[in-house]
């Protein structure tokens, strides 16, 4: 007959040696061995277990309460070696892994910054409500000039060198043809942007024989040239920075009248025209920076579409105004760049700024 | 134009500051660019009095000075000029004065003594041209003068730009009323005091005016002078000329210029010994005849002429291309004593015209061809003949040679103040717009309040409709004043833009290349002749720029590539080797029946170069190829959703082509026939070393408007997801290295195996060694998708289908499998 006493002991004892040689289990194998060594059909708490049977009545149910909590503080205590092993075991297959080395890049693409700037104004534009109008590039002479009120030997010809590819075909001077065209193929109201390249015979340090220009134009009833400041106000705000302020000086030019060159306040000293003690070297001391012609749309030129076109452009029924601007100039001013040549290097080193 | 403020003050008693009257022409549309100081280079020159002086000991021509310059300390200095003598006042040079010439005055020792400064001539002070000596100053300067202030030299000079319109502007009167109509300043003109001799004669009876045709020529006027003698004008006067840039020439020649630039009026001065007959002829050129085709200018050169050219003309033959220059056969000269002073108005397009064509801007066409003041060129003249008189001594006649074919006629025009208002979205009060006009020199009759009547003045030639009036009304209002009001943008439903423009297009295709990893280039449209004789380009349909800034500039590039292989040598010389570029840009072709006589075409380009990664590790490196501009394409016209397994691109070798080699047509197969959508090719190695390239530069030229008008028929269309599993298998098939692929897939597809749901080449195997059997094969490997869409499919229907693939292909094509 066994002794109940020494039974609890010995099963005590089972668990105290696997408490104390679970630790020895390096590895999972190990620890498995150890399971089988106590847990296994044949393993120690089973041997034990075996005494069970002669146990005598009185003693079974505390002996086997006893011998399931055993079983189960046995399982548990190698449960959470083999979760110890299972972590280092992860641990030791990271050991390698470098998260420093470089990842493997697709090639990075960009948009030449002319395109990023172009882009940016118009969509500002279009969120005005503008809508967008291509042309081409080679014009005939009416509507690059004669239209816009520009006839053959006018000084106002001057203020646009042309290149000629015949008589009276030559590369658009200026986006203002959209003008033209536009009107002539639709009734008013119209709201168009015409974005595109522009040809000059002009080479210098701030010329290149081919730019970027926007041109803008809305006729309607009733436009007014407190609405054109509204629109390049609102314009610039978006474009630059919320704070930006605008400012209309009398210029000329044939098709527009009155016509106005729009300064902004300049966007590096903020108008101060300095900063700190240094004098502002994109104003020049002035404060503001020249960013675009603009005016009220010429009687003369809604004279020569509405004869020439769909009709609808009669001066006393409906006015309109109009405004151009350099995309080059504006990219220069919002990336810093200073120098207009490279624009047409594509230098990638250049080019790889604007990713 | 160079204004300068004393000049213009004897105008206008303007006392402000010159910034500030800067500030205000630039707002009033004369934009002053600059605030000059015409003599600077010489403002720390000073006035010193020659003490003393002895000839030098170690010199016959150099003499030793002692000068004093109001310092305490008197100067030693060394002068070479023979003209320097004891007591005299001179300008002087001190230590570390810089000359206009850039040379800086040094201590320095001449043959062994000290010379502390320098004693100038006129020359070296850019004062006039004489260099025979020292300049020599009047007695009553005082020593340590700044010679500037002692000569009353004026160093305030505002430059103006003056727009086209601006005709009026063009002359330090012009400027002058708008500073008065800006400050509110009376505008004093200067005083006639114009003195004629009754006994030099009587000009109308010595001169008789011609005018061929009114319109070239409205007004004619001449002076007559006698007795001038020809010299150097007073100092006041070649100060002045200097101080607007304006080289002093002698009295009878500047004094022109100088009305020229205070009153706006080109004049011209004739020798009129030189004159045959006692007849001025304003007539055109004839360049059928003997006489009158042709002209030697001022300058010595002569003129080819045509019949728009207008001339002025003595009784026998040319003697000035009228508005532009005079003639060399009858100028001013060092000798002359008789003067026909002219005066006249020309028709702004002939001066323009001609002045053009031969090259010949002059201030005087610079002024004709914008429009003189017709009214107030009487005064001119009156001016000039006072001002002739008093600097060369000459004797005027009574009386002047006129013609005025075509008297001013003045112009009136309608003003409604509500309209200027609505246009300009101000409120501006009738008294505001009648003091303003009337300003501007135009009488204002508003008996109609609603519709005033305002005659505009003849120096404003501009001002020929209402709406220019109402612009004057604004500008002086000022523009800026104008509130901001955001307009409501209204549309109509007719022209409701569709989606698609071809700039939306465009940037869409430019975002799908940023994310292709390409860098967008943008290069000029227009290439040498010689870019595109490089590529063996076609020579018929280039369209060439008539005027062109360069060689390189002159003709428009007929394909794309000619720019982006510009950038691959550009790029390389500065070492920038792994190139992915691409521009999306029109490619020009002539093309008659077009009304601008081009045809513009969008093309997409693509080029890449060298390394097919930038980046080393972790990717395999090698160098970019047909595969990787071929899977640009392929990838392109995925995004476009312009190939499908129905209709496949077709990738067909080309057997010709100017640059690349080889070169691929991308085509598509389509309801209209097959369409060209573009090339892939490598650029001839021969021509890629003409741009340094020691590598493969692969190209992809596409056509962006086609591109653009097929995607736009393209809509996703949704299919239904497969439920049952596919079922796949492979063929490796052994053929000849010269069949393509395709050929294979098209003999596949040609088989017509049931249940095929897709087909993928998988493996490309080429065995190395050539000396085998193989030899000249390859193995091409395909994998077969099969599906059934409403069951699953047992190995056994699947087989017998690819069965019929395997035996079929070696009947079709001579290949193994």
């Amino acid at each position: 007959m066994s002794d109940i006493k020494s039974f609890l002991e010995g099963l005590d004892g089972l668990t105290l040696e696997c408490e104390a040689r679970r630790g020895q289990a390096c590895s999972l194998k190990d620890l498995e061995s150890l399971r089988v060594e106590f847990l296994g059909r044949k393993g120690k708490l089973a041997e034990a277990m075996s005494a069970l049977v002669q146990m005598g009545p009185a003693d079974k149910p505390a002996a086997g309460k006893k011998a399931n909590e055993v079983k189960n503080a046995l399982s548990a205590l190698l449960e959470s070696r083999q979760a110890e092993l299972e972590a280092a075991e992860a641990q030791d297959a990271l050991a390698g892994f470098d998260p420093t080395l470089p990842g493997r890049r697709p090639a990075p693409g960009s948009l030449h910054p002319v395109t990023l700037a172009m882009q940016e104004i118009c969509e500002v534009l279009t969120g005005l409500g503008f809508e967008v109008v291509s042309g081409p590039e080679v014009e005939n002479d009416w509507f690059n000039f004669e239209a816009l009120n520009m006839p053959p030997d006018h000084p106002a010809r001057d203020m646009q060198d042309t290149l000629y590819v015949s008589e009276n075909i030559l590369l658009r001077t200026h986006t203002s043809p959209l003008q033209v065209r536009t009107m002539m193929s639709r009734k008013p109201p119209v709201a168009v942007i015409a974005p595109g390249k522009v040809y000059r015979r002009d080479s210098d340090i701030t010329h290149t024989p081919m730019f970027h220009q926007i041109e803008g134009l809305l006729v309607d009833k009733n436009v007014s040239m407190a609405d054109l400041r509204g629109t390049l106000t609102a314009f610039v705000r978006q474009l630059f920075s919320a704070d930006t302020k605008v400012r209309f000086r009398p210029s000329f030019f044939p098709f527009t009248e009155p016509s106005a060159e729009v300064d902004i306040s300049c966007m590096l000293c903020g108008g101060e025209g300095h900063i700190g003690t240094e004098p502002c070297r994109v104003c020049k001391r002035t404060g503001w920076v020249e960013i675009l012609g603009c005016g009220m749309v010429d009687p003369n030129v809604f004279r020569a579409v509405n004869a020439a076109g769909v009709g609808g452009y009669d001066p006393e029924a409906v006015s309109g105004f109009a405004f151009g601007l350099g995309v080059e100039r504006v990219a220069m001013l919002k990336y810093g760049i200073g120098d207009l040549r490279m624009f047409f290097e594509n230098d990638v080193r250049f080019l790889e700024q604007f990713s | 134009m160079h204004i300068s403020l004393q000049w213009l003050r004897e105008f206008v008693p303007y006392q402000g500051t010159v910034q500030d009257l800067a500030d205000r022409l630039t707002m009033q549309g004369l934009e002053v660019e600059a605030i000059l100081d015409p003599f600077e280079s010489i403002a720390k020159i000073v006035v010193g009095h020659v003490l003393e002086r002895v000839p030098h000991a170690e010199s016959d021509h150099l003499s030793v000075c002692t000068v004093d310059v109001g310092q305490p300390d008197m100067l030693q200095i060394v002068c070479g000029a023979p003209n320097v003598a004891a007591g005299q006042k001179v300008p002087v040079a001190t230590i570390g004065t810089t000359m206009p010439g850039g040379l800086e005055i040094k201590r320095a020792k001449l043959r062994g003594v000290e010379s502390r400064g320098m004693i100038c001539s006129e020359r070296e002070l850019g004062l006039s041209e004489d260099h025979a000596g020292i300049m020599v100053l009047p007695e009553s300067f005082r020593p340590g003068q700044l010679l500037t202030e002692a000569l009353g030299l004026e160093r305030e000079v505002i430059e103006v730009s003056i727009t086209p319109n601006r005709a009026d502007c063009l002359s330090v009167l012009g400027i002058a009323r708008e500073a008065a109509l800006g400050f509110g300043l009376p505008l004093t003109m200067p005083t006639l005091n114009l003195r004629e001799d009754a006994s030099a004669g009587d000009a109308a009876k010595a001169l008789r005016i011609d005018i061929a045709d009114a319109e070239l020529c409205p007004v004619y006027r001449a002076r007559v002078l006698t007795g001038a003698k020809i010299g150097p004008s007073p100092d006041w006067m070649r100060y002045r000329l200097l101080a607007i840039g304006q080289r002093p020439i002698s009295n009878i020649v500047d004094v022109t210029n100088y009305i020229l630039m205070e009153l706006g009026q080109p004049l011209h001065a004739f020798d009129r010994a030189l004159l045959k007959g006692d007849v001025i002829r304003v007539a055109p050129a004839t360049p059928d005849k003997e006489v009158g085709r042709s002209i030697t200018t001022l300058d010595g050169q002569e003129r080819k002429l045509l019949g728009s050219d207008l001339l002025i003309w003595d009784a026998e033959r040319p003697v000035a291309l009228a508005g532009v220059m005079g003639g060399a056969n009858s100028s001013i000269s060092e000798t002359s004593t008789e003067v026909v002073l002219e005066c006249a108005i020309f028709r702004p397009g002939t001066i323009r015209k001609t002045a053009r064509r031969l090259a010949l801007p002059s201030e005087a066409s610079y002024r004709f061809e914008r429009g003189v003041d017709q009214v107030g060129s009487l005064f001119a003249l009156e001016r000039a003949a006072q001002l002739m008189a008093e600097v060369s001594g000459a004797r005027v006649y009574t009386g002047i040679a006129a013609s005025e074919p075509k008297p001013w006629a003045t112009r009136e025009h309608g003003f409604r103040i509500d309209r200027c208002n609505a246009l300009l979205g101000l409120e501006l009060t009738p008294e505001f717009c009648r003091t303003t006009l009337t300003g501007l020199g135009c009488p204002v009759n508003d008996a109609d309040p609603a519709n005033w009547r305002v005659t505009s003045p003849s120096h404003r030639l501009d001002l020929e409709r209402e709406v220019d009036l109402f612009e004057e009304c604004g500008r002086v209002h000022g523009l800026d004043r104008i509130p901001a009001v955001l307009p409501k943008i209204s549309k109509s439903l007719d022209s409701v833009q569709m989606r698609d423009t071809e700039f939306g297009f465009i940037q869409n295709l430019k975002a799908w290349a940023v994310g292709a990893g390409l860098r967008e280039a943008v290069n000029y449209s227009f290439v040498g002749t010689e870019d595109l004789d490089r590529l063996n380009l076609p020579v018929e349909g280039r369209i060439k720029i008539a005027n062109p800034l360069s060689e390189d500039q002159n003709v428009l590039r007929t394909e794309i590539a000619p720019g982006l292989l510009n950038n691959v040598r550009h790029n390389l010389a500065q070492g920038n080797a792994c190139l992915r570029l691409f521009e999306v840009a029109k490619a020009f072709v002539a093309d008659e029946t077009s009304d601008t006589t081009a045809r513009e075409n969008s093309r997409l380009g693509l080029l890449v170069h060298g390394a097919r990664h930038a980046q080393e590790w972790p990717w395999e490196q090698g160098e970019a190829d047909y595969q990787d501009v071929k899977g640009l394409i392929e990838n392109l016209l995925v995004h476009y959703r312009l190939t499908s397994a129905a209709n496949p691109a077709q990738y067909v070798l080309e057997a010709a082509h100017p640059y690349l080699e080889p070169c691929v047509r991308v085509e598509l197969p389509g309801k209209g026939g097959v369409k060209l959508l573009g090339r892939i090719g490598r650029v001839q190695p021969k021509i890629a070393d003409g741009y340094h390239a020691r590598k493969d530069i692969w190209l992809a030229d596409m056509d962006a408007d086609l591109l653009r008008e097929l995607s736009r028929a393209t809509t996703p269309a949704f299919r239904k997801l497969p439920v049952f599993p596919p079922s796949r298998r492979d063929v490796t098939v052994i053929c000849p290295a010269t069949m393509h692929a395709q050929a294979v897939e098209n003999a596949i597809r040609e088989i017509k195996p049931k249940l095929l749901e897709s087909l993928a080449l998988v493996a490309v195997y080429a065995p190395e060694d050539k000396a085998d059997d193989s030899k000249g094969e390859r193995n091409l490997t395909f994998r077969l998708t099969y599906r059934h869409a409403e069951r699953t499919l047992v190995d056994k229907e699947v087989d017998k289908e690819h069965t019929k693939v395997l035996t079929g292909l070696p009947q079709k094509l001579p290949v193994r499998i």
